[in-house]
């Protein structure tokens, strides 16, 4: 008997014509780790959503939804509410005390557990998730990649059989994201536990995956083993964009053999089926202006007087139209240094210039005037109406100064937004003072694969028309594709700058997987289309009989 | 017997109530004394020299020379300020009261020190699980909020919110953001909600967790504090002190004698504790 049994299910939001979930089927076994996944407004949230009762949307469902054998709707509230985890987007909402060890027996003190009982489970469970160094912390000193483990933990902690996360790394840096998935995968090993998931980033989740899920406009595509799924997909679909690297390779040269899905069968693809005559890529140049965009001497910046310097003794340039990305892990002062070009944090030693002149000469917000803008990480805070036309209407932004089409967005709340579409109404809102100088904080944070294209093309085009643009990200894939010259940032220092192929080329650890797939076998290839267009170049393997 | 600070936090709590009770409810400088000196000596063991005795004092000295000014009985006539005359008796109740103030102060500042925001949450536990949610999650808001308000104000500040920089402009700027605030926080209050029902919230009678628990220590603690407290106002009660018209006291016996060293030993029951656990570190270390 299956776990979850999916019949004809379809939903209907009130008031609109058409059905958000059309006419699905599915059965998820016990023990299998499902992944959905879907272009944003697919309706892969909605259907996750009919399984649990307690948080199912309002609006007109039909079919019918097994869990165990039972009729969702017979099951008592008691079993419902216990038998399904539910983990959801944004970790810091998710929470509901302020102590972690709080957060922990939240859900057994709903059951009414005993004090003893939920002292032995928390316990097993910290110790589990290797949470016992930060049980007694507050929550709000956790980092977002904590917070979404605890998430995961407060509610594992209840036992449930079937675990259901809708987008849960789309707010978490890489790596973050990829401990997250390992965590969920050992759950799964270990446990048994079944796992329905939705994600964009499907890098790490294909690879540890039974079954894919492909939905496409309420309906169900593809629902087989991801290796199947992967080979049936169109070479066109835009949802390849966001499959494994090795995947695209292996859909842009011609599919030889099965599809492979990480790394290591990446690396086995290419060797086996394609030659290394010419191994190198072309190298990148750099863009060659003589003047300064924003110049760092020497600054060094700390939050208190008796806390650690943040940024030490931090030197560097960005030459006018350029897209300068700063990559570096959690902590090493990325956002700082972004803060600090916005002039919203002043260094107590050194010297920033933004265009030739001192950021402490330009008075009375005229910094803020056809000069600089900052895209925050949470776009959110950047909307201060209820409707996007009000929004933009308000900065006096122009819907069509954007290559994109906004106007079926115009009469949405800001926050009802995709993380891709509120990017690029941020976006629209802060091009609105005419910046020649653009700073972002993580635009590829929360959004999607097709969305993160878009925003490729669109801060291309912004740089070519003389913008510069300072980028900081943890997405690599994304630095490697925009970027005209990447830096690194270790413990406030840049550690290392250069154009995006001879960066990524020279680490070996943060870099790009089509960069780990190809090293030693080719040179200088940081994205699908360089390593697709090497491996055609060479053409296929010689046998030597 | 464990430190204070990680014993349960209601026989803490009883300790420190029942020591300021009794000085409160019987007026007697012996007392006033005996209190004002333990919460002295435990404010130097628990929290050291830190904090600042500037308003303490200035309030202390106000109360003390405010008392004379305002009321007029008693009998000693020490001088006559503008036709109201100023007695003894009034000067000594303002420094016995402002003693007493000060006292409390100093006491309930190593209470304070002690009780960090999770014991008071389990102390109120106790009277309702339901209120001890409620505070603990606006625990958790209160800084969330802060936080939000500080990246919409830089995030509004970078993208030209404020045109220039002036006191109208930056008023309007403040209201809007404080509006979009509230907007955030109810968007945010339904994901939180969503969170507690999808984990079970209201089915049923919630149980209480807490990392305290009740050791035979904290069960001493409590029993000696009750017991030593009831003790001192029972040996006390017939024993009186008077400030007006003419100070008089009862004249002392063996039992009021008795019922001040109970109370002395109630007051210094936290400095015993300390004292003992630095002694027993101490022959620990040394490897007696």
């Amino acid at each position: 008997m299956a776990l979850l049994d999916v019949r004809h299910v379809s939903f209907t939001y009130p008031l609109q014509t058409h059905p958000a979930v059309c006419d699905c089927t599915f059965s998820v076994e016990k023990g299998e780790f499902v992944t959905v996944c879907g272009p944003t407004g697919s309706g892969k949230s909605t259907l996750l959503r009919l399984f649990k009762k307690e948080i199912m949307p309002l609006g007109d469902m039909q079919g019918t939804v097994l869990l165990n054998g039972t009729e969702r709707d017979q099951l008592d509230d008691r079993a419902s509410a216990y038998l399904i985890g539910y983990v959801m987007q944004r970790p810091e909402q998710q929470l509901v005390t302020d102590k972690v060890w709080h957060e922990l027996a939240f859900g057994l003190e709903n059951m009414g557990v005993d004090r003893r009982s939920i002292g032995r489970r928390i316990a097993e469970m910290a110790a589990y998730f290797g949470i016992e160094n930060w049980f007694e912390r507050d929550v709000s000193t956790l980092s977002g990649g904590q917070k979404q483990l605890l998430n995961l933990a407060a509610i594992m902690v209840m036992q449930p059989s079937l675990l259901i996360l809708d987008e849960p790394t789309a707010q978490l840096d890489p790596i973050a994201a990829s401990d997250f998935i390992a965590t969920l995968h050992k759950i799964n090993r270990e446990l048994g536990t079944t796992i329905l998931i939705t994600e964009h980033r499907l890098e790490d989740v294909i690879p540890v995956s039974d079954k894919l899920l492909v939905m496409q406009d309420g309906a169900i595509a593809h629902f087989d083993a991801p290796r199947c799924v992967l080979s049936r997909l169109d070479q066109n679909d835009p949802l390849l964009h966001a499959m494994p690297a090795a995947a695209q390779v292996y859909h842009q040269t011609g599919m030889h053999g099965p599809c492979p899905m990480t790394v290591r069968e990446g690396r086995d693809y290419i060797q086996t089926y394609f030659d290394n005559r010419l191994p190198a890529c072309d190298e990148q140049s750099a863009p060659q202006t003589a003047e300064n965009a924003l110049s760092f001497r020497h600054v060094s910046f700390r939050y208190e007087k008796n806390s650690p310097d943040v940024l030490k003794d931090l030197t560097f340039d960005v030459k006018q139209g350029e897209i300068f990305c700063i990559l570096g892990g959690n902590g090493s002062g990325k956002t700082t240094t972004l803060l600090t070009c916005a002039g919203l944090l002043r260094p107590y030693d050194g010297e920033v210039r933004v265009f030739g002149k001192k950021i402490r000469d330009y008075k009375n917000q005229s910094l803020y005037q056809n000069c600089v803008t900052l895209l925050p990480q949470d776009v959110q805070t950047l909307f201060l109406r209820h409707t996007v036309r009000e929004e933009l209407a308000d900065s006096r932004a122009e819907a069509n100064l954007l290559p994109v089409d906004l106007q079926k967005l115009l009469d949405k709340h800001p926050y009802d937004l995709s993380g891709g579409e509120q990017q690029l109404v941020g976006l629209a809102k802060v091009l609105a003072t005419h910046p020649r100088l653009l700073l972002m904080d993580e635009p590829t944070k929360g959004v999607d694969a097709a969305a993160r294209r878009r925003l490729i093309d669109i801060l291309k085009k912004l740089r070519d028309e003389g913008m510069t643009l300072v980028i900081v990200t943890h997405d690599v894939e994304f630095a490697a594709r925009c970027a005209d010259r990447c830096a690194m940032f270790f413990r406030g220092n840049m550690v290392s700058v250069g154009t995006p192929r001879s960066f990524f080329c020279e680490n070996s650890f943060y870099t790009t997987a089509v960069s780990r797939m190809s090293r030693g076998y080719y040179r200088g290839c940081v994205t699908v289309e360089d390593l697709a267009a090497r491996c055609l170049e060479n053409g296929p393997r010689e046998v030597h009989a | 017997m464990k430190r204070l600070d990680s014993m349960n936090p209601i026989a803490v709590s009883a300790l420190y109530l029942c020591a300021a009770l009794i000085p409160l409810v019987k007026t007697d400088p012996v007392l006033a004394c005996l209190f004002a000196s333990g919460a002295l000596l435990n404010l130097l063991l628990y929290c050291g020299q830190k904090g600042g005795h500037g308003f303490s004092l200035l309030l202390f000295f106000g109360i003390a020379l405010l008392n004379p000014l305002v009321s007029h009985k008693g009998v000693t006539v020490l001088f006559v300020m503008n036709h109201n005359p100023i007695t003894l008796e009034a000067l000594l109740y303002g420094v016995f009261t402002g003693g007493i103030v000060l006292a409390s102060l100093y006491w309930f500042r190593t209470y304070s020190h002690l009780m960090t925001s999770d014991k008071l949450l389990y102390l109120f536990g106790a009277l309702s699980p339901k209120l001890s949610l409620v505070l603990s999650m606006a625990l958790r808001y209160v800084p969330l909020f802060g936080q939000q308000i500080k990246k919409v104000q830089q995030a509004q500040t970078a993208c030209g919110l404020y045109r220039e920089d002036n006191l109208p402009d930056r008023f309007r700027g403040g209201m809007r953001i404080f509006s979009v605030m509230i907007t955030w926080a109810l968007e945010n209050g339904i994901t939180t909600a969503d969170s507690m029902t999808a984990r079970g919230y209201g089915l049923q009678k919630r149980s209480r967790f807490s990392l305290f628990k009740w050791t035979a220590g904290d069960i001493v603690l409590l029993c000696a504090s009750l017991l030593l407290c009831v003790c001192s106002l029972l040996l006390l009660q017939n024993h009186t002190f008077t400030f007006y018209p003419v100070l008089h006291m009862t004249s002392p016996n063996p039992l009021v004698t008795l019922g001040y060293i109970c109370y002395t030993l109630l007051i210094l029951l936290p400095a015993i504790i300390h004292v003992k656990e630095v002694l027993r570190w101490r022959c620990l270390t040394s490897g007696m």
